[in-house]
């Protein structure tokens, strides 16, 4: 038997190739009797990337740890690479042919080996004979750029090379199924770009299928094909365009003065309406785009408003919009129970940033050096009361570095970080008391239930008994935790442990907040009531919050952005100034929807295309001249072979300028 | 005026309810780990028992065979004298060789050799001689089973010497001479349970009071979210002192189990002087070494580098805590340490006031001394942890 698992291991193709890689049939899964997962179906083909999608909860992880043979299922049939799992040895024995590499940046991985050593001993384990492992070694290693790194320990890794470390662990073996989940969580927007290229270089190469879950739903729509998950249950499985065309509609951006006030009024029409720094962004279902711009102009009647642009839902609307139609999503807008979230302090000022006496948060000069290496180079900024300031950057840019020591918890090497005026390092306890901070890692109770969490940090803040019941209640409704008040901090998912977080970061009404990737690893609805209680508590009560995130459409909820390359920051900025600056300087940017945007993405960087990038499912280039770009894009397509679907003129997001930026800088690094 | 002492009252009551929410969560925290109430459960009552029970100094029924060459009565009547509950009659020998070979095996502890004409020689008034070979391998029993053959056999010698002038052990009351009458203080059935159950307790309690706040702090380290405290307006001492607080709490409990439920019915301890006294006593020693357990917390990493170092200088403290051997047996250098350790003075002023029923007249040298060095370790464990973060 273990002869047979061998020669399947080494990829043999003497067999004949079973009809799917994984079928599932009625699986059901259930922790001590709480069910997670309830019945489901699922069919993934060979050579193909399935993609799983879902809040945070629904039964992803549970599904996949099932067919990776190591969480046993209640009940349901579970057949992987033709071979009926039923029981621990048959998991066993499809092992051999499965790559597995669960949560978390780095999870699988041993911080205190080096990364040679990681691949060795995983290389080992799966009994890779010698020359075999050294081959793949050199090859995974040079593809995934880790080659120079090979002695470092994984625990200082960036959590972008954890993560293709990891995956160069999983595929070590040549497996014919890798299961990958949520591998791009906490990886920033550039090295998920890389993570991806590999990824789909590596499983086209070998044949490998691929089963992965995601919460970025730009990814999602790189898949073959996807199911939505929810509370335990596939609610829609197929393409992206088959999902997307569930919920068809248009999508308006529009800009408005009162811009608050709009968002209310456009929410009593519209469920999807969401603010993107200045502009509002709503989703109208079942129009075309003209009906769409038209319907939002007509709720916001008398109100100083102008349609920018409108296109064609992205997954995430449709996402949202799904769950909604079952009447699953929680209904949106939070944003009016944020009420209260701070008492009206002082009287609203309109232009914060010019207003000096209210810069809430004040970095002068920040400097942090661990030895010779300088994590935080020259760091200075601003953020006044009332703004939402957004870090952005690479792993190991710096911006964590930055964080902790403007709340006090690291000392700087030079330089001075400034909250409401004080040094935190010696601020005084009246200063601490009005400071919310929600640090990367999560670092709230695992032993204690969601309501003594709250009620912990309600009793640390000093609030009274009634004070501190009333806020328990907000913070388990604001963070929609109602329901698993009595649930060990532990055992939630980790989207609704971050929601946690942030409500225990807010329960006594701060001024000021400090969020390090808050909404790492929270899907998508998760997030957007996250960023209206963001928005609500920073225009209406004047909070200033210090984020940071990954998430290039949360970047664009910013006020004013800084990016920060290798420790310093190297722009400082509004969204909009910054993708003005970037059209200024590369041009304008032109989407290209084709049937095949792998291919597609080559012959255009082949056509000299320089800033070509893959978003989504479709190829983004910037360029001066459209027209001519579009000549020039279609000829190239056409003569490689590659459908064009659609070519349009897009806005520039802050992904693209991201990438565009980053890019850059470290093309100017290797000169 | 009168502002500035409703902000001082404000800041006193905010002050207690921080301390009161953290004390809680600590109390929480550890009712939510199973394992641990487990392990402790076992500790404060069947190892205290077992350490009761088991754990003896006393020589019980050593094996002892005998090589009997004479065959007589007199030496039927010497080897009868070896009885339990000290010794067990366990055979005869028929060769010295047989002898050493179960000394050697650790079959018999104690090998009796009886000459030939034992018996003629002591009739006939010429100097006889007995060998016994012991088995010293554990220290203390070898000196025990020694002391106690030669007091049965000088007892037997006295006897046969007696009968031989014409006198009975009777008449011996008529003579002058100076009788040695013992009479035992503290522990009159010099019942060793006593003393070892306390000791067992009270090394557990050390063991405890070191390890439970040494790993609470370490866990926060570990798992990060000691940086989100640090954060909050709770000072160094607020984020410490409820976990010592809520320690101590639950060593007191475990205490109370076991003497209460222990020692008193299984062993009849007797609490000759107050038992609030000693749960004072008890707290402020948790306390003090509580101090070493964030010493350790400081310099730990991970949980298993905090339970390592736990270990490592639990031994040393047990050493020099007089429990094995009294102060005066050691060299000059571990008896003036032993004057710095805690635990020295607890089992001083345990064994004090449950023993001996003293009261705080006797013992206050002891106390203090606790207490002082206590407060040294408490406040260097603080000053560390401060300076790290």
């Amino acid at each position: 038997m273990d002869e047979s698992a061998v020669v399947t291991a080494g990829g043999a193709g003497g067999r004949p190739a079973p009809g799917a890689v994984v079928r599932i049939r009625g699986i059901l899964k259930s922790y001590k009797g709480q069910a997670a997962v309830r019945g489901v179906d699922l069919d993934v083909a060979p050579g193909e990337i399935y993609g799983l999608i879902g809040p945070d909860g629904a039964g992803k992880s549970s599904v996949m740890k099932a067919v990776a043979g190591v969480l046993a299922h209640d009940a349901g049939t579970l057949e992987v690479l033709g071979k009926v799992v039923d029981s621990e040895g048959s998991a066993e024995r499809i092992k051999v042919d499965i790559g597995f590499m669960p949560q978390g940046l780095g999870q699988n991985l041993y911080p205190e080996l080096s990364v040679e050593e990681n691949i060795d001993f995983f290389a080992r384990s799966r009994l890779v004979p010698r020359e075999q492992i050294r081959e793949r070694k050199d090859r995974l290693l040079a593809m995934t750029r880790l080659a120079a790194f090979r002695d470092r320990p994984m625990k200082n890794l960036s959590g972008g090379m954890k993560q293709k470390l990891g995956l160069v662990c999983t595929l070590i073996h040549e497996p014919r199924l890798v299961i990958l989940d949520e591998p791009t969580t906490g990886v920033d927007p550039v090295s998920r770009r890389d993570f991806w290229s590999i990824l789909t270089q590596l499983l086209r190469e070998r044949g490998i299928t691929a089963l992965i879950s995601t919460a970025y739903m730009d990814e999602a729509s790189r898949f073959h094909r996807l199911s939505l998950f929810f509370g335990g249950k596939v609610i829609a499985s197929g393409t992206p365009d088959e999902l997307t065309a569930l919920a068809p509609g248009a999508v308006v951006t529009l800009r408005c003065g009162a811009q608050a006030m709009a968002m209310e009024r456009l929410r009593e029409h519209f469920p999807q309406v969401e603010a993107r720094g200045e502009l509002l962004r709503v989703f109208v279902r079942n129009a075309t785009d003209e009906e769409a711009a038209q319907r939002a102009l007509e709720v916001l009647n008398g109100m100083d408003a102008t349609v920018l642009y409108t296109g064609v839902a992205e997954l995430e609307d449709v996402f949202i919009a799904r769950l909604s139609d079952l009447g699953l999503a929680a209904e949106e807008g939070a944003g009016g129970e944020a009420e209260g979230a701070a008492k009206p302090g002082a009287a609203p000022i309109l232009n914060a940033r010019e207003a000096n006496e209210d810069v809430a948060i004040e970095a002068k000069g920040l400097v942090r050096a661990f030895g010779e290496f300088r994590a935080v180079d020259d760091v200075s900024f601003r953020v006044p009361q009332g703004e939402i300031f957004g870090l952005l950057g690479a792993n190991g840019a710096g911006k964590t570095t930055v964080i902790k020591m403007l709340v006090g918890l690291l000392p700087p090497t030079g330089g001075r970080g400034m909250v409401a005026g004080r040094d935190m390092r010696r601020a005084p306890r009246e200063i601490k008391e009005h400071i919310g901070y929600m640090s990367q890692v999560f670092s709230l109770y695992g032993d204690l239930t969601v309501t003594e969490n709250i009620r912990l940090y309600a009793g640390i803040y000093g609030l009274g008994k009634n004070e501190s019941r009333e806020r328990v209640q907000w913070v388990l409704h604001m963070a929609d935790l109602e329901g698993m008040e009595r649930k060990p901090a532990s055992s939630l998912p980790v989207g609704v442990r971050q929601r946690l977080a942030l409500g225990c970061a807010l329960v006594h009404r701060p001024r000021i907040l400090f969020l390090d990737e808050p909404t790492s690893g929270v899907d998508p609805v998760g997030r957007r009531r996250f960023w209206d209680i963001l928005f609500q508590l920073s225009k209406r009560d004047k909070v200033a919050i210090l984020i940071t995130t990954h998430y290039m459409s949360e970047a664009e909820h910013c006020d004013h952005l800084a990016l920060m390359y290798a420790g310093r920051i190297v722009a400082d900025s509004t969204p909009e100034r910054m993708k003005r600056e970037l059209e200024e300087e590369a041009g304008r940017l032109l989407e290209i929807h084709t049937d095949n945007p792998l291919s597609a993405l080559s012959l255009l960087e082949g056509a000299g295309f320089e800033g070509a990038a893959l978003h989504g499912n479709n190829v983004h280039v910037l360029a001066r001249d459209l027209e001519e770009a579009e000549r020039r894009a279609r000829q190239s397509l056409s003569s490689g072979g590659v459908r064009v679907l659609s070519v349009s003129g897009q806005p520039l997001g802050m992904e693209d300028v991201f990438v565009y930026r980053v890019l850059a800088l470290e093309k100017e690094e290797k000169r | 005026m009168r502002k500035e002492a409703r902000d001082m009252l404000t800041r006193t009551v905010l002050w207690g309810r921080r301390l009161r929410v953290m004390t809680v969560k600590e109390l929480l925290q550890f009712s939510r780990d199973v394992v641990l109430i487990l392990f402790m459960a076992y500790t404060f009552t069947a190892d205290v028992y077992l350490g009761g029970q088991g754990v003896s100094l006393e020589l019980r029924r050593a094996a002892t065979f005998f090589l009997d060459n004479d065959h007589s009565y007199t030496s039927r009547e010497l080897m009868d004298r070896f009885r339990p509950s000290s010794f067990d009659f366990s055979g005869e020998v028929s060769s010295p060789a047989e002898g050493i070979a179960l000394l050697d095996r650790g079959d018999a502890m104690v090998v009796f050799d009886i000459p030939p004409r034992f018996e003629e020689l002591l009739l006939t008034g010429k100097p006889a001689s007995l060998q016994v070979q012991i088995d010293s391998t554990n220290s203390v029993l070898g000196l025990l089973a020694g002391s106690y053959c030669s007091r049965i056999v000088s007892a037997f010698g006295m006897e046969a010497g007696l009968r031989r002038m014409g006198l009975t052990a009777e008449s011996l009351k008529h003579m002058p001479m100076i009788v040695d009458e013992q009479r035992v203080w503290f522990n009159p059935n010099e019942d060793d349970r006593w003393f070892m159950s306390i000791a067992e307790l009270l090394n557990v309690v050390t063991l405890f009071a070191m390890l439970l706040p040494a790993a609470a702090m370490v866990r926060e380290k570990e798992r990060g979210t000691v940086d989100q405290l640090l954060v909050t307006p709770l000072s160094t001492l607020q984020i410490m002192l409820p976990k010592v607080l809520a320690m101590t709490l639950v060593i007191m409990i475990g205490v109370n189990i076991s003497l209460f439920g222990i020692m008193r019915p299984f062993f009849h301890v007797p609490i000759r002087g107050s038992v609030n006294l000693f749960m004072a006593v008890t707290a402020l020693y948790v306390f003090a070494t509580s101090g070493l357990g964030l010493l350790i917390a400081t310099i730990a990493r991970n949980l298993g580098q905090a339970a390592m170092l736990t270990v490592m200088s639990y031994g040393p403290m047990i050493f020099l805590s007089g429990a094995w051997t009294p102060p005066e047996a050691m060299p000059k250098l571990f008896r003036i340490l032993m004057v710095t350790s805690p635990l020295h003075h607890y089992i001083d002023v345990s064994f004090g006031v449950l023993l001996k029923g003293a009261g705080t007249s006797l013992l206050w040298d002891s106390i203090l001394g606790m207490a002082a060095f206590g407060a040294v370790l408490f406040g260097l464990g603080m000053w560390r942890l401060r300076r790290q973060f």
